[in-house]
């Protein structure tokens, strides 16, 4: 049963559905094949610190590359498919511009992989300046221009989705604001239970996005500018700020746009709406300035930035996975609780996802401390945090809405064999590859380092075994995924 | 409102006018004024040209100017070539490339005004962020460059326009947010 009711759904014609669908399944399957990909890079890379296989430093780092900037990307690819499924109910949205954004996205992809594998490019998805232009001879200019260059190809395609969202958004509802609900929680309006989630969280996605491309087109263009022009030498804490910026907005974004599937699938799934009110319009609201003032944690070491925003920095890390998680979370206990719900995977990777979000963050929240970032935050801690937060949160956000999109909601069907041993190998295989990095963090393992001293390498081992415990998890959620999803039909 | 012919020859004359030489010295004496004021000045001369165009010539250009396509790559080219610092002083030094500016800008800015309200939203949408980017790399770049980008102008003039480049950029980002954050269906379905 379909208990998210709004006032007015948005009437396409089949055709359109049609296209829609495909589209959308695209999107989940391109991001999803990468997600696997890049499990696949980093099992490499800790088998390799584990000394279970050999690869060149030089190798390391191009993976190290692919690995960072591939899950970013295939993040960014699968949770807009997620979102643009949901949001485009409620708001009339372009199929051409969704498409548009997918074949510019594959562009700048091959570009990146190009700059990587052939040029060699192993400067890291930070591309932080000045290290794309001092490479002493690992890898030509050219071959940091067609990274950076990939990566404002892909900022480009989402830009023209995001202003197709805007314009879709604004034409409905007249203004961000009224779209956040802001009428609504300063008493412009009358509550309405009904405002669709999907549309609340895709204005903040839209905005923060909206931001942090701005920013990563003017700092991408400054590195190019660089490389080809070395007399000039931007301010390098000014670059760091914007990469920071840029990458920290767009990859958390991420989860807010992939937390759609648990707003709009759980009520399904338990049969008890999911009403908006004004602790959710406040709670979205305060994330928009928070998501995109949080990222100085990651220059807490940098000693000439300004001390009033370290500060702000670690105030905002500390309360900033709370607001949304607070509601989203409380609100996910509340419809599951009595509900009676079926637990099928999709459901049961939905509610993953809450714990896996508000697990999570709290390394972060931990590591945004500046007395422990000193020393925590060169570590495999911080990749224990956004491995943690990404595997055990954004995934089964992804995977969840894989699975209610092959139909296994329509058909009320208990998980099968092979789904059963492919979640708990996931779930056990993420959990352990978080809580080893976060212990190899603990006892001062630093991050990025292609060879690790002997007595950390009982570490990288245990690690190597999780991440493949991962990939077990991963390969049957795809094989399923590439079975059920292309003849699926639009679910119910 | 002025009828058409009237707002022409206004426009003729500020052009004139724009063009006479202690006018012209004055305008180009730094590079603020040339930059953000002179060709500014002329491309908005052009603009309000674009917009008395009599009716035929406009239908005239309309079908090769197809959502205003090829109006808005012309004029992307035009201010492209216009932002190159070697032309900056050709201009002032050599009166034929001074000539083209004065043809040029205003045509970039007639392209502007006949093509952009063609342009799809979202296109719209695209090259405003592009400007802005462009204001804020370009502001940048005055700002930190170690040499003088044109020989006519000193390295604090180009330092002074860095900033105000920079100061613009920020003013209309932030005009740019409040508008859509608060305004009132500014985009009909």
């Amino acid at each position: 049963m379909s208990t998210t009711e709004v006032s007015s759904k948005i009437e396409y014609s089949d055709s359109e559905n049609r296209n829609a669908l495909i589209a959308v399944k695209s999107h989940l399957i391109a991001g999803l094949l990468v997600f696997l990909l890049m499990m696949l890079a980093g099992l490499a890379m800790r088998a390799a610190q584990g000394t279970w296989l050999e690869i060149g430093a030089d190798l390391f780092y191009q993976i190290m590359t692919v690995h960072g900037a591939g899950v970013v990307g295939a993040a960014m690819i699968t949770s807009t498919g997620v979102q643009w499924y949901f949001l485009r109910q409620y708001v009339r949205l372009s199929n051409g511009v969704f498409w548009t954004n997918f074949f510019i996205f594959l562009t700048g992809v091959v570009l990146i992989l190009g700059s990587i594998f052939v040029g060699k490019y192993g400067g890291a998805w930070t591309f932080l300046f000045p290290l794309p232009a001092i490479s002493m001879g690992a890898w030509s200019a050219g071959a940091a221009a067609a990274f950076q260059l990939g990566l404002l190809i892909i900022g480009v395609g989402f830009l023209i989705l995001y202003l197709d969202f805007g314009r879709a958004i604004l034409a409905r509802y007249g203004s961000l604001a009224r779209a956040l609900g802001l009428t609504q929680l300063f008493g412009k309006e009358p509550v309405n239970y009904k405002h669709p989630a999907a549309v609340v969280a895709s204005t903040m996605v839209l905005i923060v996005n909206f931001m942090g491309i701005a920013a990563g087109a003017v700092v991408l263009v400054m590195g190019l500018v660089n490389l080809f022009y070395p007399e000039f030498k931007p301010d390098a804490l000014l670059m760091k700020n914007l990469i920071y910026f840029f990458g920290h907005v767009v990859i958390n974004a991420t989860i807010y746009a992939s937390v759609i599937a648990v707003y709009e699938l759980l009520p399904r799934y338990t049969g008890r709406p999911w009403k908006t009110n004004k602790p959710f319009y406040a709670a979205w609201f305060a994330i928009v300035f928070m998501v995109m003032g949080v990222y100085p944690h990651h220059l807490l070491m940098d000693f000439p930035m300004p001390t009033w925003a370290l500060i702000t920095a670690q105030v905002l890390s500390f309360g900033s996975g709370l607001p949304v998680l607070v509601v989203t979370g409380y609100g996910a206990l509340m419809i599951v609780y009595r509900s009676g719900i079926t637990w099928s995977t999709s459901a049961k990777l939905l509610f993953l996802s809450m714990f896996g979000w508000a697990a999570g963050v709290i390394p972060a929240i931990l590591d945004a401390m500046v007395t422990v970032n000193r020393t925590f935050h060169n570590t495999l801690w911080v990749p224990g945090h956004f491995h943690f937060y990404l595997l055990l949160g954004l995934l089964p956000m992804l995977i969840g809405f894989a699975y209610f999109l092959a139909g296994e909601g329509d058909r009320k069907e208990r998980p099968k064999a092979v789904d059963s041993l492919g979640f708990y190998a996931y779930l056990i295989g993420a959990f352990m590859t978080s809580m080893v990095f976060l212990a190899s963090g603990a006892n001062s393992i630093p991050r990025r380092w292609a060879v690790h001293l002997p007595e950390w390498i009982g570490f990288a081992q245990a690690g190597t075994i999780a991440a493949s415990l991962v990939v077990l998890g991963m390969l049957l959620f795809i094989t399923r995924a590439l079975i059920s999803l292309p003849g699926a039909n639009n679910p119910r | 409102m002025y009828p058409k012919a009237k707002q022409a020859w206004l426009l003729l004359a500020a052009l004139v006018i724009l063009a006479l030489p202690p006018m012209q010295r004055f305008l180009e004496q730094s590079m603020v004024m040339h930059m953000l004021v002179q060709i500014p000045a002329l491309a908005i001369i052009g603009w309000m040209i674009g917009k008395i165009l009599p009716e035929n010539w406009k239908n005239n250009i309309a079908p090769w100017n197809r959502w205003g396509i090829t109006g808005i790559a012309l004029a992307i080219i035009i201010m492209t070539y216009w932002m190159l610092p070697r032309v900056q002083d050709a201009a002032i030094s050599e009166w034929p490339v001074e000539l083209t500016k004065f043809i040029t800008v205003p045509i970039m800015g007639m392209a502007l005004g006949i093509s952009w309200p063609q342009l799809n939203p979202i296109a719209q949408g695209v090259l405003k962020l592009e400007f802005w980017a462009t204001f804020m790399r370009l502001g940048w770049l005055y700002l930190d460059l170690p040499d003088r980008l044109c020989a006519n102008y000193l390295l604090s003039d180009q330092r002074v326009f860095g900033q105000l480049l920079l100061l613009a950029g920020s003013i209309w980002a932030v005009a740019w947010t409040l508008r859509i954050t608060f305004g009132i269906k500014i985009i009909n379905n």
